[in-house]
């Protein structure tokens, strides 16, 4: 029997609510069972065996959360939901908790370093389903009866839980990032000291795309918002009124919204967060709404911009996969906005930028449908 | 069944076969050799004292009962465990035992009943069963469960938790329990996908004789010869016919070369095994059985704990016996070829309507007829 329908999709809700809150105790996960009702999911007239089935996958379910690579929170949160799952069930006796062999150095290491971060409540718990004798000692983690199943069902790892392995995010890191910015600043530079023309560079030194450095942050911020989209399914939001211009305010506040969103994610990508004051706000990260995607990132704009970007959705047929994913936007928390944490670059690009606020979306359209 | 039984590097055995993912762990540490599906061989009694090195001086292991009654217990003794154990204060582990208790995860009031499900629930696990019951209120005018699921619950739990009446016959602590599928050699059509099988448990230390005696099949109790004109000399209680041919007969199979071996002189802790891995038993010549070693774990308190009861048959594949053509009551124990009397060819019959079908009251035959002993398989449900 494979892992019983809505099982895996429950225990995630409880351990994703844990994990918001940012705690590792038992308390608050005891709260947080006690608010779902959590030791309900045994009931429901359910006979003897598959009383038994039913516990047993639930067990082992919960025990995968328990192991690495999930984070440190999720993983005392899996014990903890061990403890409920194990002392409330319904079996006469108790159906127990497997643990293979090679996973039980790692388990006492985890214990070791609950007790060292004083973390005594989930040792303690472990210590009690162990004295409770709540395990069985196996040589591997499941039953193995060399089925040959035509699926092979992969035990898949919730993304979410998992310490975050964003591989692009390592490669071009901010500093990465704030290095090649700044060669090529020093590169446009000099182009301008050479040539004879101080103010625009010689055009046979034209050899580099100017804006490089723009797109490939742009695709990293990007990526890392795929990222986001993807562990987090979107909110819907409720249906704004039906007139064009209040559908624009409204598109318009959700941009803001978004943006916000935005920004509060780059701020954690970025370890340096410069927190960019209200005067500051035309630097606010915006969503270029024109593409069909469901969200892109425009690092700069200007007021000017914005106000002309809210007319472009009402000129062009806005189809209603757009409408659809405006009101799909992810509401977080309203944040401070936040800026790149560099500001002479984005004085050099704003004002270039200013310039062509009518091609330069185009031209990034254009881009990005060709990447 | 013997297995390919490699020595110990220190008594020079012979080379082991080569495995296709190298061992990254310790020669008897359980890893996969295919993930999912089978682990690499490693030896029985190793592998348990593996697990007993690390489970040594803790209550682990232990078979005992737990002291009756976990509220009765001194709370001031169990705190000064705890602070021991964990490196904190008595009155951490008071206030522990206060915050960690049973009663912070009860759901439910006190007069509410726990099968029934919570009306407002945000579980999906109970959105879906809730759906399930309603379906089956409507479908269903007697809810309750159909023979195979009571034979199935029975079959799982008839054993656990008996205790022997003579304490010589107590499992030891630290005692291996091996979960072994036995495929049938029954070969029906029904069956290509899922084939049956019967799940048995053993325990390390017993010989492998003791389980190739606890298989029952067929092929036993098969008894060639057509009794159509002598009836009566057809053994009416057909013993097992013992011809279990020795291992080394599978030579001529081509299955490669393997040591003969006697099975009685092993138990289960000398093999070295790989879980989930299909191994062959032979018998009766020609009759083949594919066996499977699911699962190998540490005896636990809750177990079966009386030796005598092992091998332990704990899931039986529930086959439909074939019942009598005449009366539809009875287990076929006759099947005619060429039968005058019968309206298809093979026909099975029960006893009793067969020799009244057959045979005159004086006990002559009556037309023509061949008439061969039959054995259901479903004989040992």
């Amino acid at each position: 029997m494979g892992t019983p329908s809505g099982l895996k999709d429950d225990c995630e809700a409880l351990l994703s609510r844990f994990q918001e809150m940012d705690s590792v105790r038992f308390e608050d996960f005891a709260e947080l069972w006690r608010s779902m009702k959590f030791g309900t999911i045994f009931c429901g007239r359910m006979r003897n065996l598959e009383k038994n089935t039913f516990t047993k996958e639930a067990l082992t379910l919960a025990w995968r959360y328990f192991l690495p690579p999930y984070t440190f929170q999720i993983r005392v949160g899996a014990l903890y939901l061990l403890y409920g799952l194990y002392n409330m069930q319904l079996c006469q006796p108790k159906q127990k908790i497997r643990v293979a062999l090679k996973d039980w150095d790692e388990i006492l290491k985890f214990q070791q370093d609950l007790i060292n971060a004083q973390h005594f409540d989930a040792a303690y718990i472990f210590r009690k389903l162990r004295l409770d004798r709540a395990f069985h000692f196996t040589a591997m983690p499941k039953l193995l009866s060399y089925r040959m199943k035509k699926k092979m069902q992969r035990a898949e790892i919730t993304e979410e839980f998992k310490d975050p392995n964003d591989r692009v995010l390592k490669l071009i890191t901010s500093d990465v990032l704030e290095e090649m910015m700044n060669v090529h600043d020093h590169y446009q530079r000099m182009k301008h000291v050479i040539s004879a023309d101080k103010s625009n560079p010689e055009k046979s030194l034209d050899l580099i795309k100017d804006d490089f450095f723009d797109n490939i942050k742009n695709i990293v911020l990007e990526h890392q918002q795929w990222h986001k989209d993807r562990k987090k399914p979107p909110l819907k939001l409720k249906v704004k009124g039906g007139e064009e211009k209040s559908e624009r305010n409204s598109q318009q506040s959700e941009r803001c919204e978004r943006a916000e969103s935005l920004a509060k994610i780059k701020s954690k990508a970025f370890s340096v967060v410069a927190q960019a004051s209200k005067s500051r706000r035309h630097r606010q990260v915006k969503v270029d709404v024109s593409d069909s995607e469901s969200g892109q990132v425009q690092t700069k704009t200007t007021r000017k911009r914005k106000n002309k970007e809210t007319l472009k959705p009402a000129g062009k047929k806005v189809s209603s996969r757009d409408r659809d994913d405006m009101q799909n936007i992810h509401m977080e928390d309203k944040s401070l906005n936040l800026s790149m944490p560099v500001v002479t670059e984005e004085d050099e690009e704003n004002e270039s930028f200013s310039e062509t606020e009518f091609t330069a979306p185009k031209r990034r359209r254009k881009q990005r449908t060709k990447s | 069944m013997a297995e390919d039984s490699r020595g110990d590097p220190a008594c020079g055995g012979m080379d082991g076969r080569k495995d296709p993912v190298p061992s990254s762990g310790g020669f008897n540490f359980p890893e996969y050799e295919f993930p999912e599906l089978n682990t690499q061989a490693f030896h029985v009694a190793a592998f348990g004292e593996l697990w007993r090195g690390r489970l040594r001086g803790e209550e682990d292991l232990s078979l005992k009962d737990l002291p009756g009654g976990r509220e009765v217990t001194d709370s001031g003794c169990e705190d000064a465990a705890v602070a021991r154990d964990l490196g904190c204060s008595l009155e951490t582990a008071a206030e522990l035992r206060a915050v960690c208790g049973l009663d912070k995860l009860r759901c439910l009031e006190e007069g509410e009943d726990p099968e029934v499900i919570p009306e407002n629930t945000d579980l999906v696990t109970l959105g879906v069963r809730k759906r399930l019951l309603k379906h089956r209120e409507e479908t269903l005018r007697i809810d309750r469960a159909c023979r195979q699921e009571t034979f199935a619950y029975e079959m799982e739990s008839h054993a656990v938790g008996k205790k022997p009446e003579n304490s010589a016959d107590m499992i030891e602590e630290g005692e291996l329990i091996l979960s072994v599928n036995i495929f049938y050699p029954v070969i029906f059509h029904k069956h290509r996908e899922h084939k049956p099988y019967q799940t048995m448990l053993v325990l390390g230390s017993q010989k492998l004789t003791e389980l190739r005696d606890s298989i029952c099949c067929v092929s036993d109790l098969q008894i060639g010869g057509e009794f159509s004109n002598t009836p009566d000399q057809a053994p009416e209680n057909i013993s097992k016919v013992r011809t279990i041919i020795e291992w080394s007969e599978s030579h001529d199979r081509g299955y490669g070369k393997f040591q003969t071996a006697k099975m009685e002189d092993f138990t289960f802790n000398d093999l070295y095994i790989k879980v989930g891995f299909p191994y062959l038993y032979c018998h009766q010549g020609d009759c083949e059985h594919v066996v499977v070693i699911t699962d190998i774990r540490l005896v636990h308190h809750d177990d079966c704990l009386d030796k005598t009861l092992y091998p332990l048959i704990i899931k039986k594949h529930w086959l439909w016996t074939r019942k009598c053509f005449v009366c539809k009551m009875f287990t076929a124990r006759w099947v005619t070829n060429n039968d005058s009397f019968a309206p298809q060819d093979p026909c099975f019959f029960c006893d009793v309507c067969f020799r009244m079908l057959h045979y005159d009251a004086e006990g002559n035959k009556l037309g023509e007829f061949l008439a061969y002993p039959y054995v259901d398989p479903g004989t040992f449900n």
